[in-house]
């Protein structure tokens, strides 16, 4: 199984719904985000320009980084479900991972000591209706979630419906993110190398 | 692109190491479960937990106008957790950060839990919690001294800013006590001129607005009939974001084609089919461009035209009004009631001027022509639609686009998808916004936005923004004005679309009935502050806010004195905020109510009463569609109140004092004056026996439903009613009246709202869409060369949420979009601090560099208020100076004319590179003092 977030870039948005609805659901405290939304562009000159926003969260590798950087083996993939995990108690806050992963997704919590990430929201994987809340609370219906390997889930259903607008973050290093995004043309070009533009970098 | 403070993931750079690590994991993993199998030896794995709760309570939030039902998991009587519902019509689940931090306000340290009365000077922030009893009679006491010593006028009342839903109470409040002046920093600068021209030019209130749970027509779930939606000066996507913002982004996936007018690369905009990035303050010419064009072009729908509107009428050069058949044909016997006049058009079918009845389009006698000019015994006469024709013909596509800053192509592109000119749509509509509400040609913008609806047919129909709703929509007899209804029962205010004698009727019939009231209501709207020269304040029985101001600096024509306030922070919602600063001193004493301390309470405030937040208040009629839900009592804490409270059993109080009688309207109060009386209304919605019975059964009353085929119901004004004519429209001639008359009677005499007895006249407003250039115009202003206009960011609903910690984690502080030319000329980086400057004054904000603004535009989010007083600051202020966009705002003339609209956009200011103000935070743990600490606080009982 392939549990992953399928993102649909010609919604989005970038209310930050995914980022707060996260933080209350993981009781993430200030300054500490599981995923981000940043803008890419606008690019072009005014007024002949395009955009889109770009949420990026733990990318579901097929050959994770972040893993094989832990030295403590706190990084670790669920067997069953394929998501990337983390262990707190063999966390020892050593920022190895955030080292391995090169799309910025984990984050050092001050007040726990260890690393956190995007988990799909884990703690739900046990139930029939698991869904990120992220994913239930996006705005613009712009989520999709489920297991890739699985033509009939959501997720699935998206890629493929999406056709040639599935694109993926850049990855010179063979990693294979899982999380796909849908972007057509009509509403930007994607860019392959995107500069995120924010508030608080 | 290396700017330190531009951020650049270097992806590519960055995964060098990991590529290192990974190239090792590629070679011995492969396949995911080999690599997953050094998870078997790891003990316990990821340890998150699920939220822990023990009830889930459906609810609905009141973050914005948006409702959308919600579900409020609880353990132990606190609120632990939000989710959407996925049953809410038009959000579908959705649920936005506004919502989600509810979470934190509920909870938050500014909460106020018990009635506070301010203990040391104004300004210091010191409060002496007192009991409900002393709090209402301390209040009560001060409102009958006040009125006692100086008259009901001394009084008066203001709402809105804060999400309020107090406004028809504080109103009320104030009919109750006799005074008039009742104001609110919305209104005339925020949907009141949309809804005064839909009311006199359609005769209904459902306006054009998406952004106020208006034009749901759009947001249809099964048969969306939409094909072209027009967003002009609005951001559904971040006004509503769950509701209206979900809403478009269907809609978009269905298809359906959108155009962006907004000076700022908004959501919408970045999805549209077609921006217009305008200069603001210019939208009224843009609209006489499209009037032109369309004109022109012959795009509008001519049968529509000619039959269902009053542009083919006969104008009187004089008098400017429609000219009546019987004016110019003394012979003419209409065949049509009196309540429906016939007028005077030029028949195509026999070259002459010719009396025009009301009658169904295919009944009718003549094939009026809607643009015609001739002589009439001596006068040059012109129809309604040669008038706007003539007003628009200056606006070509190419001196449009260089007024407006656009590009004539791009307008032109616009104008064509709307008219659907090279497709064969049948339907669309305008979603227009607040922005040319906040500019003083709100009124010729609305009328311009709704004409333009009209000359397309795009009304009444699927896929059209104006359309009636529900099965009492379905009319029985000739449809009348809908609105005003607060004063009619007082026998003020003509109802459009009743005769003249069955107006005077009602009229004679209330002065034997109630005399007494009848000139009282009538005489308080004449006496309105600012009402003689601005009377489209009536709509919603409003004064104008810059006439207070004065009436309490200079005491002209007379001083009000006690101030009763029931929501949010005045001194961030109201333009030039720093000239209401200085007049708080003038203040004898101020009453307020809110759920939170704001800096404006700490600024002004001499007793404050707690006020329940949207988690704790049982209210209703939150509709999505053709569902309404109910906002439930989810928990309690403190000693908090619905909001229909603290004015109800304060003028009981005051009745008390006077002997049993109030100095203003009997019995005029709206609201219930307790608890009880607040769940007993609630379960009388949804058909309850009681409040019980609905929170045992709510699965059973909640949501109450509306059958989708009663309620989608289109074509009204066609159905026949008993007259035998179609029903038409409630205006006064039936008809729509894209040129909107009902403005020029307003002008001499505040027809129909002052009424029977007439306000004094004032210089006629305009009664169609024409431009103005802004009185602060980049096109001249050399020393402020940059035009300022601003709108709202997706985590505040006006001036709420400010507290929320996690909102303003994400959104610190004030901020200002610069395109990056501009910036480059001023040496400004992205987010640096920028002092923001305009002739009333300076603040500080960080800048946003993006292409997504004109060079010659800067962009701000409204209505900042840090709200940053804290005891753990070392230079302690209330905060609404240093970043408040209301500092440098335009309360002066000119006004709109007819709305009285003062200038919250489109006025001009400079910037330069600044400095970060020493109160200020802007990283995330700087919000520490606003994390929410009343969790353990006990979920107590209802206080009255």
């Amino acid at each position: 199984m392939r549990y992953a977030i399928v993102v649909d870039l010609d919604r989005c948005t970038g209310c930050d719904t995914c980022i707060t609805a996260c933080k209350y659901e993981n009781s993430l405290p200030l300054g500490v985000r599981n995923t981000r939304v940043n803008v890419v562009g606008p690019t072009g000159t005014f007024p002949d320009i395009e955009q889109y926003w770009l949420p990026i969260a733990c990318q579901q590798c097929e050959n994770p980084g972040c893993i094989e950087a832990c030295p403590t083996g706190a990084s670790y993939r669920d067997e069953e479900t394929g998501v990337v995990l983390i262990n707190e108690e063999a966390c020892i806050g050593c920022r190895a991972c955030m080292q391995g992963c090169p799309y910025g997704v984990r984050t050092l919590n001050p007040d726990s000591g260890t690393v956190t990430k995007c988990s799909l929201c884990f703690q739900y994987h046990d139930e029939p209706n698991w869904k990120p809340v992220c994913v239930a609370d996006c705005c613009t219906g712009a989520r999709f979630f489920g297991d890739l390997d699985d033509p009939e889930s959501d997720a699935a259903k998206a890629i493929a419906a999406a056709g040639d607008n599935v694109h993926y973050l850049p990855d010179p290093s063979n990693l294979k993110p899982s999380t796909a995004y849908i972007l057509s043309p009509k509403i930007a070009a994607w860019q392959n190398d995107p500069v995120e533009v924010a508030r608080d970098l | 692109m290396t700017r330190a403070n531009l951020s650049r993931r270097t992806f590519v750079q960055g995964a060098l190491l990991a590529g290192a690590a990974a190239a090792v994991g590629a070679s011995m993993s492969g396949c995911m479960t080999e690599s997953s199998s050094s998870s078997a030896t790891i003990g316990a794995g990821d340890q998150r937990k699920k939220v822990e709760y023990d009830e889930i309570k459906k609810t609905c939030c009141h973050g914005c106008l948006g409702h959308c039902p919600v579900l409020a998991y609880l353990k132990d009587g606190v609120v632990v957790k939000l989710m959407g519902d996925p049953n809410g019509g038009e959000s579908r689940g959705s649920i936005c950060p506004k919502c989600l931090n509810q979470l934190q306000t509920m909870y938050s340290p500014r909460r106020i839990l018990h009635p506070l009365r301010r203990a040391g000077e104004r300004g210091e922030n010191k409060w002496e919690i007192i009991s409900w009893d002393e709090a209402i009679e301390e209040a009560a006491t001060h409102i009958v001294d006040t009125i006692d010593k100086y008259g009901p006028y001394a009084f008066f009342g203001s709402t809105g800013g804060g999400g309020s839903y107090s406004s028809n109470q504080i109103k009320t409040t104030c009919v109750s006590l006799g005074s008039p002046n009742i104001f609110e920093p919305g209104a005339a600068q925020c949907l009141m001129p949309r809804v005064c021209a839909t009311v006199f030019m359609v005769g209904d209130n459902q306006t054009q607005s998406v952004a106020d749970s208006m034009s749901t027509e759009f947001f249809k779930v099964n048969d969306n009939a939409s094909e072209v939606i027009v967003i002009w000066g609005a951001q559904p996507s971040v006004s509503q974001t769950a509701q209206s913002g979900r809403g478009m982004a269907e809609l978009r996936a269905n298809g359906v084609k959108t155009v962006v007018i907004d000076p700022n690369f908004s959501p919408d905009a970045t999805k549209a089919d077609v921006w217009l990035p305008i200069r603001p303050g210019t939208d009224t010419a843009l609209m006489l461009c499209w009037f032109r064009y369309i004109f022109e072009n012959k795009l509008y729908n001519k049968e529509f035209t000619k039959y269902w509107t009053n542009l083919p009428f006969l104008i009187d050069p004089d008098t400017k009004l429609p000219v009546l058949a019987s004016e110019l044909f003394p012979d003419f016997a209409q065949s049509t009631p009196d309540d429906t006049p016939a007028y005077v058009c030029f028949d195509l079918k026999t070259n002459a001027l010719t009396p025009f009845e009301f009658s169904a389009p295919k009944d009718a006698l003549v094939d009026p022509e809607v643009f015609w000019e001739g002589e009439v015994n001596g006068k040059t006469y012109r129809t309604a639609g040669k008038i706007y024709a003539d007003e628009a013909d200056p606006w070509t596509l190419e001196h449009t686009a260089d007024i407006c800053w656009l590009e004539a192509d791009k307008i032109e592109a616009a104008i064509r998808l709307y008219t659907h000119a090279d497709d064969d749509g049948t339907t669309g509509g305008i979603c227009h916004g607040v922005a040319t509400d906040q500019h003083p040609q709100s009124s010729e913008a609305s009328i311009g936005a709704i004409g333009l609806d009209i000359i397309m047919g795009y009304i009444n129909k699927p896929g059209a923004s104006i359309t009636k709703k529900g099965p009492a929509s379905i009319p029985m007899k000739r449809t009348t004005q809908n609105a005003p209804q607060t004063m009619t029962k007082y026998g003020c205010c003509a109802i459009p679309g009743l005769s003249d004698a069955a107006n005077q009727a009602r009229m004679e019939k209330a002065a034997q009935e109630m005399p007494e009231i009848q000139k009282m209501v009538n005489q308080m709207y004449k006496d309105g502050l600012g009402t003689t020269a601005h009377k489209g304040l009536h709509t919603w029985f409003m004064v104008h806010i810059p006439s207070v101001l004065q009436a309490i600096t200079t005491g002209e024509p007379y001083k009000p004195r006690l101030w009763f306030d029931v929501s949010g922070n005045k001194l961030a919602m109201l333009a030039n905020a720093s000239s209401w600063y200085d007049a708080i001193s003038e203040i004898d004493y101020c009453i307020c109510q809110y759920p939170m301390l704001t800096s404006f309470h700490v600024e002004a405030a001499d007793l404050v009463f707690p006020t329940r937040e949207w988690l704790e208040e049982p209210l209703t009629d939150h509709k999505h569609l053709n569902m309404v839900f109910l906002q439930n009592e989810c928990t309690h804490i403190g000693e908090t109140v619905s909001h229909s409270i603290p004015t109800a059993q304060i003028l009981e109080r005051c009745k008390e004092k006077w002997g049993g009688t109030l100095p203003g309207v009997p019995n005029a109060y709206v609201g219930e004056a307790t608890e009880e009386a607040v769940k007993a209304s609630c379960a009388k919605t949804f058909g309850a026996e009681s409040w019980d019975d609905l929170q045992a059964n709510i699965d059973t009353y909640v949501p109450k439903v509306t059958p989708e085929d009663k309620y989608y119901v289109y074509n009204q004004h066609e159905m026949i009613v008993d007259d035998g004519l179609p029903a038409g429209f409630g205006t006064e001639s039936r008809k729509l009246e894209p040129y909107a008359s009902l403005y020029l009677k307003l002008a001499r005499t505040g027809y129909p709202y002052t009424y029977p007895e007439p306000q004094d006249p004032c210089d006629d407003y305009s009664p169609i869409c024409t431009y103005v250039e802004p009185a602060e115009s980049p096109l001249t202003d050399e020393e402020f060369p940059l035009v300022l206009t601003s709108g709202r960011v997706p985590y505040f609903h006006h001036g709420t949420m400010r507290h929320s910690a996690f909102a303003r984690e994400l959104f610190p502080t004030a901020e200002i979009r610069i395109n990056p030319a501009t910036a480059a000329e001023h040496g400004i980086a992205h987010m640096d601090w920028v002092k923001v400057s305009s002739r009333r004054g300076s603040i500080s904000a960080r800048a946003y560099l993006t292409e997504g603004v004109n060079p010659r535009c800067v962009w701000m989010e409204r209505f900042w208020n840090p709200e940053c007083f804290d005891e753990s600051q070392p230079n302690k202020t209330a905060g609404w100076r240093e970043c408040n966009v209301n500092v440098l705002t335009k309360s002066d003339a000119p006004f709109n004319p007819a709305i009285g609209t003062y200038t919250n956009r489109g006025f001009t200011v400079k910037i330069e590179k600044g400095e970060k103000p020493a109160n200020i935070w802007t990283e995330a743990r700087e919000f520490q003092p606003f994390m929410p600490t009343l969790q353990s606080e006990p979920v107590t009982k209802d206080v009255i």
